[in-house]
């Protein structure tokens, strides 16, 4: 225990690092949760970057001809997680955003950017391997969102910045996430997946210089997915396709619900992952909505790509290496 | 000690947070110089109560010199709807809340008159500015900034920022010049077309994609417990409720709809001011009458039908705008006073308030 707490400390340091030296993330926390259970003892990290678009401005479910606003968020997230047995895990996400708002109109532009860490996830998590039939796996887990980001920047003219372009929320939100797979009778190489999360989001009690108490909405996301896996070159190569349902509550601020916050949305999402070797592997991910339902005038995701590398490492082989 | 090491890891961790901001100029009517300017960190108003709306500079846009149609072309608004009109001449405009709430300030010129009218949808304050400042004309913006919940406008001549409701500059090249004030009427769109069913209204047909007559605030007008930002809020009247302000200096009297139930008209003296009042259910306009004026007796003779509001004890017929359309002063006009309608909470919140009647 002692061992994984130093790792997970230098991680965050060594990611502390790498953060300097680079834009990143926007905080897409339930993209990037459930790592597989890869069985006792074995550490699974992960480094991913992504980037999503929003360029598109929404009236409900209406595209306005306008796209003089742009938000950017660049992500890069470490995910770490360490199985204790081949049932029982524990998962945990790190950070860095990179917040950007672009208005161009006038044959002006307006830029503003925050930059820094961002809010991280520890999720435990237990798997039940064919419990609901042969070939399936159910996951189930539990969590909480920390708030490591700052929610409390200020631009250089003094002023500070709304929640939404703070790169961490303030509070302290609860997770419940569980997954389901099956590999498929007929076609033995392909799985089919489904993963929920809710998100039940806790209170920032010092917005804006605590004059006020800012609650973004609860979060709900659905993932409906399709797996193959094929051989080529010698190396596994895994595509897949993903719907995702993303439902958000209003935000709010003392309480009261913040017109223009939350909405409902379904993407697709093409993915590609490649073994390159027995413990390490790439991936990446386009995302595209297919359904954009803003609650009043929003700015809504246009796309987003992300890719990323994990990383295998099974400390009980090691120990008896050595 | 493990507590230390994680407690001295995220304080690291967050010590590497940011924010950076910049301007690109382009060629903008209004504004000669194509160099941004300096940003100032110099503020008359708490810098630490000004708050970035979230949509960010321009992000909502300001109309300059939109297209106008004729009142009987005018399908997108409702009998209750807001409008704020101004009258130079036989040139009478309408603005409605409806296009205000997602453009803020329609930059316009009427003959000689070069305005700004501002309208800030969380106070809804309506507010005219004269747009010629130091000689030269300029275009005011949206600065994406809020002050005690309200507009706060940038001039594109040298960015320097406005409090809406102060009326002043309040930050920048021009801190603490003052707006110049234009008269603008509130009243709803049944009133305005059957006081002036020959006036041009603000079109929808601004040049920006937005769902005019669906408020971006949704209920927002008429629940007194929403609010968007932490403000001050004053308990002797419900926040949301409009009322119409005379300011002066640090203070300002607020007058309600109700007191003009018994009387349509309120004779006052305010910090040392003479001030006419006429309301009825459909709008409150004030002047602050000088030299003779101040001798005449008005009485009250609108018939909610024309533009004719009071008659004097000289016979002269003075219209809504304050100006004598029939009698010996024909063509003379009402001193214009320093007053706008808005939210109730949106006066004590800039202003030591005095409420009409105690």
């Amino acid at each position: 225990m002692r061992t994984l707490f130093v790792l997970l400390i230098i991680s965050i340091l060594a990611f502390q690092g790498f953060a300097q030296t680079c834009c990143s993330g926007g905080v897409p926390l339930s993209n990037n949760l459930g790592l597989p259970n890869e069985g006792k003892g074995v550490i699974s990290l992960g480094l991913n970057y992504d980037y999503n678009n929003l360029n598109t401005l929404n009236a409900g479910t209406t595209k306005l001809d306008d796209s003089s606003r742009q938000r950017i968020t660049n992500s890069v997230l470490y995910v770490m997680g360490y199985a204790f047995t081949d049932k029982l895990a524990v998962e945990s996400l790190l950070t860095w955003v990179n917040q950007s708002r672009t208005i161009s109109q006038f044959g002006n532009q307006s830029f503003t950017e925050t930059s820094g860490i961002g809010d991280g996830v520890i999720l435990l998590k237990y798997s039940m391997p064919e419990v609901l039939g042969n070939g399936t796996a159910l996951n189930l887990g539990v969590g909480t969102k920390l708030p490591l980001g700052k929610s409390d920047i200020i631009t250089e003219q003094g002023i500070q910045l709304t929640a939404d372009l703070q790169p961490g929320s303030g509070a302290w939100d609860g997770l419940g996430w569980a997954s389901v797979s099956k590999g498929l009778n007929f076609r033995p190489s392909a799985t089919v997946s489904g993963s929920f999360t809710y998100r039940l989001t806790g209170v920032n009690n010092s917005y804006l210089n605590n004059s006020a108490t800012y609650e973004f909405g609860d979060e709900i996301q659905i993932n409906l997915g399709y797996t193959d896996q094929f051989l080529m070159f010698n190396t596994i190569f895994n595509p897949g396709v993903v719907f995702k349902y993303r439902k958000a509550l209003e935000d709010k601020i003392d309480n009261q619900g913040i017109p223009n916050t939350g909405g409902e949305w379904i993407f697709i999402r093409p993915e590609l992952a490649i073994q390159l070797t027995p413990n390490i592997a790439i991936n990446s991910r386009f995302e595209l909505p297919v359904y954009s339902y803003v609650e009043g005038t929003q700015l809504t995701p246009t796309f987003r790509v992300s890719t990323g590398i994990s990383y295998l490492l099974n400390t009980k082989n090691e120990l008896l290496i050595k | 000690m493990k507590n230390i090491f994680i407690l001295a890891s995220i304080f690291l961790l967050q010590s590497c947070s940011s924010s950076s901001s910049s301007e690109e100029l382009g060629p903008v009517q209004g504004q000669d110089n194509n160099d941004p300017a300096p940003v100032s960190l110099e503020w008359s108003i708490p810098i630490s109560e000004v708050l970035d709306g979230g949509p960010g500079k321009d992000g909502i846009p300001a109309l300059v010199n939109p297209k106008f149609s004729p009142v009987e072309n005018i399908s997108y608004l409702r009998d209750t709807d807001l409008v704020l009109g101004i009258k130079n001449g036989d040139d009478v405009r309408a603005y409605p809340h409806a296009i205000l709430d997602w453009h803020e300030i329609v930059n316009d010129n009427l003959g000689d008159i070069s305005v700004a009218v501002t309208y800030c949808p969380l106070t809804g304050t309506g507010i005219g500015w004269n747009r010629i400042i130091k000689s030269s004309e300029t275009t005011f913006g949206v600065s994406g900034l809020l002050y005690n919940t309200n507009l706060i406008p940038y001039d594109r001549a040298t960015a320097s920022n406005w409090s809406q409701i102060l009326n002043e500059s309040v930050n920048g090249e021009l801190l603490g010049e003052k707006a110049d004030l234009i008269s603008l009427i509130e009243t709803d769109w049944k009133t305005w077309k059957s006081l002036f069913p020959n006036s041009q209204v603000l079109s929808i047909n601004t040049g920006f994609s937005r769902t005019y007559g669906i408020s971006p605030y949704g209920d927002y007008n008429t629940n007194n417990d929403r609010f968007l930002f932490p403000t001050p809020k004053d308990p002797r009247l419900p926040s949301k409720e409009r009322v119409h302000a005379i300011v002066d200096g640090v203070d300002a009297k607020a007058y309600r709809f109700s007191d003009f139930t018994s009387n349509n008209i309120i004779r006052e003296t305010y910090k040392g001011r003479n001030y006419l009042l006429i309301g009825n259910p459909n709008f409150i306009v004030s002047f602050e009458l000088a030299g003779e004026q101040t001798t005449l007796d008005f009485e009250y003779i609108h018939n909610g039908t024309s533009e004719l509001l009071v008659k004097d004890n000289e016979g002269n017929e003075w219209n809504i705008f304050g100006e004598a359309i029939t009698g010996p002063r024909t063509g003379q006009f009402l001193g214009d006073s320093a007053s706008f309608m808005g939210m109730w909470f949106s006066i004590p919140a800039f202003y030591t308030t005095e409420l009409y009647g105690g």
